[in-house]
Parts: structure tokens; C-alpha cells; sequence
């Protein structure tokens, strides 16, 4: 009994935590034009700078400072290369939130959402930060071998130009509509 | 009401004026016309607390008579307070209808789910059944409350701070109940004496503070109701959404690389 009872506490305890949370945000209204603006920047998307990450990050450097630099001179360099790789990750992650907040805005001013989709999203959102935790930490520890960063690196390149596209893709799309619904709006027409 | 302890009165007496003043308040600054369902809610509660008075000081506390009819226009309230919950989001989400759909069937669902368990776990344990369903209730509507007010916070959806207050007050109302409830039911378990001044002054006092807090932000007057933000035509989220779905996918998949050494070495 009086282990339900602390469960029972420590759940409310929970739930009152998520109420402050949840009501200490300071929502501003979704617009149009912060989609547009998310990814309005030519060059802004992180993943495209994996082709000098990846050069960063190349065993073949290593494999040379492995034969001609001193031990003290590779210890540096091994550090850098962590410090890259997780400020590469970092990368990663703004990239994931932004796409992650354009489907926000895109949900927010459309008058029907599919209750599938935000779940799916919910799902890949839980999953991706659990596993970029985890990696940053092994990385961080040393744990993690960096040549794995560097074979991940070569598979993303094929991937980066084709991401890059396609956000650009999604941004003037957005602006399309986000203008198209501006003149509606102003000739007080509804757009739906 | 010779039963009851002098704090307990007058922690009752507080509470029911304040409920008077908050009705004053309702009428007053005109919040009735955009919150009917919480209006009469609260003019419930001040019809509740004079009926349960007259019974009280006819029949006695402890009396059959009392207690039934005490449950039984507990359970109106505990209707019209879910009733003016949903009002207050149905406003908030207004401008939203997409997240407002969403946002009723999450309600809907956690509700009824966490309901369901409360009212199988009151089953099996007659004696104390309508204790347990009342306690199920506040957790389920605590829960219910809190999953709508995080999807809220997750899509960036401004809520006028007076409804913030009401939604806020009802929540924390509910969760001390669960707690007050857990806890005396404990307690009266292990035959421990004078548990239930304390269980009385808990509610009535958490109460009053909620009444509180919703004055202040009912002394306001009534939220003005802006025009909602341009909607983009339903077509657009069927074509993006599942888009970004995918990228995110994508991110995900080459994220999964770090575990996996011999794919990534092909």
C-alpha cells in the first residue's frame, strides 16, 4: 500500500512539473513566413558542410600522423577531431529540429492535421534525441571510435545535396502558398 | 455542521464567498458571454455549497441522506467542470482547427483510458468504490488536462493568460485531490483518528486558493477574440507532411549508422 501510495505521489509530482512547463510557454502565433524563413538562407541547411567535415575526419590523415608527428602532436589532433565531430552532431540536431519546426507550423495553420503523421513524428522526434544522446556522450568519453564518424560522413554526402534540395524545395513552396494566401486574405477570401 | 472543526468552517465560509465574489466577477466583466459552461460551473458550486449546508445542518454529517445527495451533486459538478475544461480549450484552440481536432481526441482518449483503469480498480473494492472512482476521476482528468496543455506548449500555440489561469487552477485542484484522497484513504485504512479534518481543511483550503488565483485573472476583462492567423489550404499539409516525415527519417537512419560498423563500412 504504501508503495502504490508513493507511486501515486511521485506520478502527481510528475504531472505537476509537466503543468508548469507546460503553461510557463510563451507561445507566439505561427505565421506563414516563418516557414519560409526557417530555411530562407542559401547554405544555412548544417549538412551540407559534410564534404570538409568528412575531410576533417579522413583516416587517411590519421594514417599519416600516425607515421611522421609525435605522440603529443597526435593526442591534439585527436582531439580536435572529437571536438569536431561533436560539434559536427550539434550540426546534426539543429538541422532535425528545424525541419522539425516547419511541420509544426505547417500543422498548426492547416485546418486538418492527420493524427498519424504527428505520431510518427512524435515517434522519430524520441528516437532521434535518445540516440544523438547517447552517441554524443560515447564521443565525448572517447567511447565511440571516430572512424565510424568518418564512414557515416561518406555515406551522408550522397544524402546531403539531395536534403539540401529538398528543403529549399519545401521553404518556396511555403513562401508560394504563404503569398498566395497573403492576396486571398486580402481580398478577404477564404483560402480552405 | 456541529461535526465540523472551526477551520474547517471558516475555510468553508472563505471559500463560498469567494465563489460568490468570482460569480459577481463572471457577471460583472462579462466573461459569461464567451465562458457560459464555466459560469454556470461556478454558480454550481455556489448552489452546491448552500444546498449541502441545509442538508448538513437537517440530517447531520454523517447521515446516509447526506452523503448520497453530497455524491450526487458532486458528480454534476464534476460534469460541468469537465464540460467548461473543454470550453476553455475549444476557445484557446479556436484559431487552430487543425490542432484543436487533435488536440479533443488526445483529451478523449487519455480520459477515457485512465477512467476505464480507476473504474475497474473501484470494482473490485466495493466498500470504498465511490472514494476510488472520485480519485480516478481527478487523475484521469489531471492527466487528460496536462497531455492537451504539453500538445499546446509543443506547437507554439499563444493561450491567453486568463484561460492559462483556469485550466491551471482546475489541474492543480484535481492533483491535490488524488493526493488528499491517496492519502486519506491510508490513513483510514490504519484506523488513524481525525484524518478527515485534515483531508476537509486540504481540499477546501486548495480550493480557495484556486478561486484565488482565478479572481485575479478574472478581474481582467473578458480576453478580446483576435482573428485567427491565415490557414494554409488542407492540401498542403497532405503533400509536406509526409515529406518531412520522411527527412526526419532519413536523419534518423543515418543517425543508427553510429551503432552499426559494418554497414557503415561497405
Amino acid at each position: 500500500m504504501n508503495l502504490m501510495l508513493i507511486l501515486l505521489v511521485s506520478f502527481i509530482a510528475i504531472l505537476l512539473f509537466l503543468l508548469v512547463w507546460a503553461l510557463r510557454g510563451s507561445g507566439k502565433p505561427a505565421k506563414l513566413e516563418d516557414i519560409s524563413s526557417s530555411f530562407g538562407e542559401p547554405g544555412r541547411v548544417h549538412i551540407d558542410y559534410l564534404r570538409q567535415i568528412r575531410q576533417a575526419l579522413s583516416h587517411e590523415d590519421q594514417e599519416y600522423l600516425a607515421r611522421v608527428a609525435a605522440n603529443s602532436l597526435q593526442k591534439r589532433v585527436r582531439r580536435e577531431r572529437r571536438r569536431i565531430a561533436l560539434a559536427y552532431l550539434s550540426a546534426l540536431r539543429q538541422d532535425f529540429e528545424r525541419l522539425l519546426q516547419t511541420a509544426r507550423i505547417i500543422a498548426v495553420l492547416s485546418p486538418q492535421v492527420d493524427a498519424a503523421q504527428e505520431l510518427e513524428r512524435l515517434r522519430l522526434t524520441v528516437n532521434f534525441h535518445w540516440r544523438y544522446r547517447i552517441i554524443w556522450a560515447s564521443l565525448w568519453a572517447g567511447y565511440l571510435p571516430l572512424p565510424q564518424l568518418n564512414d557515416l560522413s561518406n555515406l551522408m554526402s550522397g544524402f546531403s545535396a539531395q536534403l539540401g534540395a529538398a528543403i529549399k524545395e519545401l521553404g518556396e513552396r511555403a513562401a508560394a502558398v504563404g503569398e498566395m494566401v497573403s492576396a486571398a486574405d486580402r481580398r478577404r477570401i477564404h483560402p480552405v | 455542521m456541529g461535526g465540523l472543526d472551526e477551520s474547517v468552517k471558516w475555510a468553508w465560509g472563505a471559500g463560498f464567498a469567494l465563489q460568490v465574489f468570482i460569480c459577481g466577477l463572471l457577471l460583472s466583466r462579462r466573461h459569461f458571454r464567451t465562458l457560459p459552461t464555466f459560469t454556470a460551473f461556478v454558480m454550481a458550486n455556489v448552489f452546491q455549497a448552500t444546498l449541502l449546508y441545509l442538508i448538513y445542518a437537517q440530517f447531520g454529517l454523517a447521515s446516509r441522506t447526506a452523503l448520497a445527495l453530497a455524491w450526487l451533486s458532486e458528480a454534476c459538478i464534476l460534469l460541468l467542470r469537465s464540460l467548461a475544461t473543454m470550453e476553455i480549450l475549444r476557445l484557446a484552440l479556436r484559431p487552430y482547427p487543425g490542432i484543436w481536432a487533435l488536440g479533443w481526441r488526445l483529451l478523449t482518449v487519455t480520459f477515457c483510458t485512465v477512467i476505464l483503469v480507476a473504474v475497474i480498480e473501484a470494482g473490485r473494492n466495493f466498500r470504498w468504490a465511490i472514494a476510488l472512482t472520485d480519485r480516478g476521476f481527478h487523475l484521469a482528468f489531471a492527466f487528460a488536462l496536462i497531455a492537451c496543455l504539453v500538445l499546446i506548449r509543443n506547437y507554439s500555440i499563444p493561450v491567453e493568460p486568463t484561460y492559462k489561469a483556469l485550466l491551471g487552477g482546475f489541474c492543480f485542484y484535481s492533483c491535490t485531490m488524488v493526493i488528499a484522497n491517496a492519502v486519506g484513504y491510508v490513513l483510514t485504512l490504519r484506523g488513524a483518528p481525525n484524518f478527515e479534518s485534515f483531508w476537509q481543511l486540504l481540499t477546501i483550503v486548495t480550493y480557495a486558493i484556486v478561486q484565488g488565483t482565478w479572481a485575479v485573472a478574472l478581474w481582467k476583462a473578458a480576453p478580446e477574440h483576435e482573428k485567427g492567423p491565415a490557414l494554409l489550404p488542407a492540401s498542403i499539409y497532405g503533400q509536406l507532411s509526409p515529406q518531412i516525415n520522411d527527412r526526419l527519417g532519413m536523419l534518423n537512419a543515418r543517425l543508427s549508422q553510429f551503432w552499426k560498423p559494418e554497414v557503415s563500412r561497405q
